[in-house]
């Protein structure tokens, strides 16, 4: 095989044994990788009824056929796995260079199964696997975990491991890479955390090669050409980051303030991306073949907030900034490197912490709840504390822990919880912009910009602009955006790709790097079936309709400030149109018509 | 006038881009362990920097060759490896002060750059020009240059 | 009219934002004063061959390519809007 290595590790915790199998060519085929991939394994593995945090649940790690290649900014992995924060799929995306080191290894994907007695870490060297020992590790930070591993190991070993939140079933913690990347949503750090795995150390010495070596540098060349040429993947991105977006976002007013309480802050230009530059940048970064370069090496040294890493990037600065009314870009900051260094999800811990503001404002929670810290909307220091105590897993960090839509329901509040399949909105107003409203409710793992990342035609007009108040043709849009980007995270390619790129070229380079020829069509084929695979999935794990939804406050409140003044989301009248177009029925099932030219029936 | 790859660690993001080409094109394959230019990530400070073979005048590994493996190109300027005569003694690993002839131990071959025969892969894919193939005497000038600006701005007005 | 500036466009500027008493009657007519002003550097991020080239140009918050375009009239009380084409994620 080339592109793909053709070798899928299993690892059952509960006994100890690994186990290798080949990875079937049609599988590869149908499925891409990655994402793709990831789905069906557990697609055809796990009960979906299963309890997440339970040892029948299983963590799948799988890289792209990209992955390791120098296809442009082709380096990520997925981690596919029953999510404990909304109950369904779960595929977390990830660069860094950890996915290309398993590649190297030898392996595509690797199956966690069962949980481990005590707390373990894996450690992979080519055929080589062992689960060792990782009591004298549990307990500490992403950063201290990767340092202690690669004492033990290799030095130049590649770290994929949870921190504190993890070992502590945060419900959003995630599993960090290389430090500074994160398979971020959806709690998979928590599934990992269930298992007693702390850590997945990997180096390899293998080749990952190429079935048209001519062919795929032409078409290396040529997307290198594209995204260096397009203004947002060639330069904007380098130069400011996503945060970038925190302006432009704001000034049509489609920016969720308050907890969406409005869509316009009039202090985001302090968190925005031009702050970010001018204040706490240190240099960019790029993941593994990446040539967009969007990383934010950043460094904080008020005293109160000292602290380096990366980011943050457009939703972090977002969920920590403007949806809390907190205008101090080195809280900000503080926050973004707190939830790197124990391993959470910033948009959920941001926008938890904006529902728990909303909730101490209407006198749901008092200072008896928080420990005697006035969680006010603006408190840029309870805020840093709050992320602190979530990561910990002490005080009122404890009740942060279950994210926006348990606390809200503890409280009597849960529709304070901005969020869909109880994981939280991020940072782009539906009411404001139509087409991503429709996004967040029907994406499979919960809301999620980057599922079906509209926002480019948008509100960016890239590759053209479409009216973003409108709902007309929006169904279509989105059913694209979202088809595409299933089989572009199958390949390995980072999202950003598409700022100069789109199936066309994707495919081409799959084509030539695998020799599976794989026409524009066919590609966006994989990306349905994939998508279809989700659905079936959720749905047999209890997700129906009624969670293709989005808060009352969304379809009901209008943005009160701003360009997008007296918007609201018109969710109900295009969900209808968009079941029909993906050939589902009114419930949102999948008909057997559209399942058997899947392939899926 | 020779050339030679110029390093900006300040440039750097740490992406792999050279190692990548550097082992398509001399390996035809995607193997970071056979690449000739290694990339250095310090995470906690998010640093990296670029390493490969700097074509040392005055050759350490030259010197301790016993087969002649490398030799001195008198027109390009460059160290060479003949990978016939190469017995893989390793003595070239021991003698360069830079660690720059690296080992490959699945291979069993040396690996020192060889700018691509004049045509450095990884400074063309480098995207971010942290790797620069210039002339000699431009390189160490426009570096300083650069800095002789700073020092102009801490005095400007 | 007042005008706002966004990423490398506060660099070219040398401003965040800024009061225009020079009229304009459409959108391109401003576009043309402010390459005027702030010459080649601003035209390379805004325009190109006189087209807007992904810049994002609102008035009033709303984004010129769902009104008129380069066409779309400008009223004295209007606030213009320009990002340079660099946004995304």
């Amino acid at each position: 095989m080339h592109g793909w290595i053709g070798k899928v590790l299993r690892i059952d915790l509960t006994t100890g044994k690994t186990s290798t199998q080949p990875l079937d060519a049609g599988l590869a085929r149908d499925y891409i990788g990655a994402r793709g991939l990831g789905t069906k394994f557990l697609f055809d593995e796990v009960d979906p009824k299963v309890d997440a945090l339970s040892p029948a649940n299983k963590l799948i790690f799988v890289a792209g056929p990209f992955t390791g290649t120098y296809a442009p900014s082709g380096g990520r992995y997925n981690v596919v796995t029953k999510a404990p924060l909304t109950g369904g799929i779960a595929a977390a995306n990830s660069g860094g260079t950890w996915g290309p080191a398993l590649k190297y290894a030898g392996y595509d994907a690797v199956i966690i199964e069962g949980k481990a007695p005590k707390p373990v870490y894996v450690w992979i060297r080519n055929q080589n696997v062992e689960i060792r020992d990782a009591s004298h590790i549990w307990g500490k930070t992403v950063p201290d975990t990767s340092d202690a591993i690669r004492a033990e190991t290799d030095q130049d070993a590649h770290v994929a491991c949870i921190g504190p939140a993890g070992e502590n079933q945060v419900l959003f913690a995630c599993i960090m890479n290389d430090l500074h990347r994160a398979a971020g949503r959806s709690g998979v750090g928590a599934v990992m955390g269930s298992k007693n795995l702390k850590a997945f150390a990997v180096i390899g010495t293998g080749a990952v090669t190429c079935a048209n070596k001519e062919g795929f540098e032409r078409a290396v060349l040529k997307v290198r050409e594209m995204i260096h040429k397009h203004p947002t993947g060639g330069t904007g991105l380098r130069l400011y980051g996503t945060d970038v977006l925190t302006n432009i976002l704001n000034q049509i007013g489609g920016h969720p303030t308050k907890n969406f309480q409005d869509g316009q802050y009039a202090n985001a230009d302090k968190i925005g991306g031009e702050s970010l530059s001018a204040k706490v940048l240190q240099r960019p970064k790029g993941c593994f073949a990446c040539v967009i370069s969007c990383g934010r090496v950043s460094k904080v040294t008020t005293p109160k907030y000292k602290g380096e890493g990366e980011g943050p990037e457009y939703e972090s600065a977002w969920g920590f900034g403007s949806d809390s009314l907190i205008d101090d870009l080195d809280a900000v900051t503080k926050a973004n490197f707190l939830c790197n260094e124990y391993g959470m999800d910033t948009i959920t811990m941001g926008a938890t912490i904006a529902c728990a503001m909303e909730l101490y404002d209407i006198g749901a929670i008092t200072k008896a709840d928080t420990g005697g810290i006035a969680l006010e909307w603006g408190n840029a220091e309870a805020m840093v504390e709050m992320t602190r105590l979530t990561g910990v897993g002490e005080g009122f960090g404890k009740k942060l822990a279950l994210g926006s839509y348990r606390l809200g329901e503890l409280y009597g509040h849960p529709e304070l919880s901005m969020s869909v399949k109880k994981q939280e909105i991020p940072a782009y107003d539906p009411r404001a912009i139509q087409g991503i409203g429709l996004n967040y409710a029907t994406a499979n793992c919960g809301a999620a910009h980057v599922r079906g990342y509209t926002i480019q035609p948008e509100v960016l007009g890239t590759p053209a602009k479409v009216d973003k108040d409108t709902i007309e043709g929006k169904p279509e849009l989105v059913i694209e955006y979202q088809n595409m980007t299933a089989a572009l995270d199958a390949s390995g390619a980072c999202l950003f790709t598409t700022f100069g790129v789109g199936a066309a070229e994707l495919a081409e380079l799959l084509s030539t790097l695998t020799g599976v020829g794989y026409s524009t069509d066919e590609f966006m084929k994989c990306g349905d079936r994939i998508w279809n695979l989700e659905r079936l999935w959720n749905l047999r794990a209890g997700l129906s309709a009624k969670d293709d939804q989005l808060p009352e406050r969304l379809l009901k409140l209008p943005i009160k400030t701003g360009p997008s003044k007296g918007s609201v989301s018109r969710l109900p009248e295009m969900l209808p149109v968009y079941y029909e177009r993906r050939g589902w029925d009114a419930s949102g099932v999948p008909t057997e018509a559209r399942l058997r030219a899947l392939g899926l029936a | 006038m020779a050339k030679m790859l110029m390093i900006h660690p300040d440039k750097c993001t740490g992406c792999r881009n050279c190692e990548l080409a550097c082992s398509m094109s001399h390996e035809g394959a995607f193997r970071l362990q056979a690449t000739s230019v290694h990339v250095y990530t310090w995470e906690r400070e998010g640093f990296s920097v670029p390493m490969m073979c700097q074509q040392c005048s005055d050759a350490p590994c030259i010197k301790v060759c016993t087969p002649n493996a490398l030799t001195r190109d008198a027109v390009t300027g460059l160290v060479n490896l003949d990978h016939a005569k190469c017995i893989g003694c390793k003595m070239c690993v021991q003698a360069c002060p830079f660690g720059n002839a690296v080992w490959d131990e699945v291979a069993n071959k040396i690996h020192k750059c060889d700018t691509c025969g004049g045509d450095p892969q990884c400074a063309k894919a480098c995207p971010t020009h942290a790797l620069e193939w210039v002339d000699d005497t431009a390189a160490t000038r426009d570096r300083k240059r650069a800095f002789a600006n700073k020092l102009k701005e801490a005095f400007s007005e | 009219m007042r005008i706002a500036y966004f990423a490398t466009l506060r660099d070219v500027a040398g401003k965040r934002e800024e009061g225009w008493d020079r009229p304009a009657a459409t959108v391109g007519d401003l576009l043309r004063d402010l390459v005027a002003k702030y010459g080649p550097e601003f035209a390379r991020w805004v325009f190109e061959q006189g087209e807007l080239r992904l810049a994002i140009v609102l008035v009033n918050g709303r984004d010129v390519r769902g009104l008129q375009r380069l066409d779309t009239p400008l009223a004295p009380a209007d606030t213009v809007t320009i990002f340079p084409p660099v946004g995304g994620g």
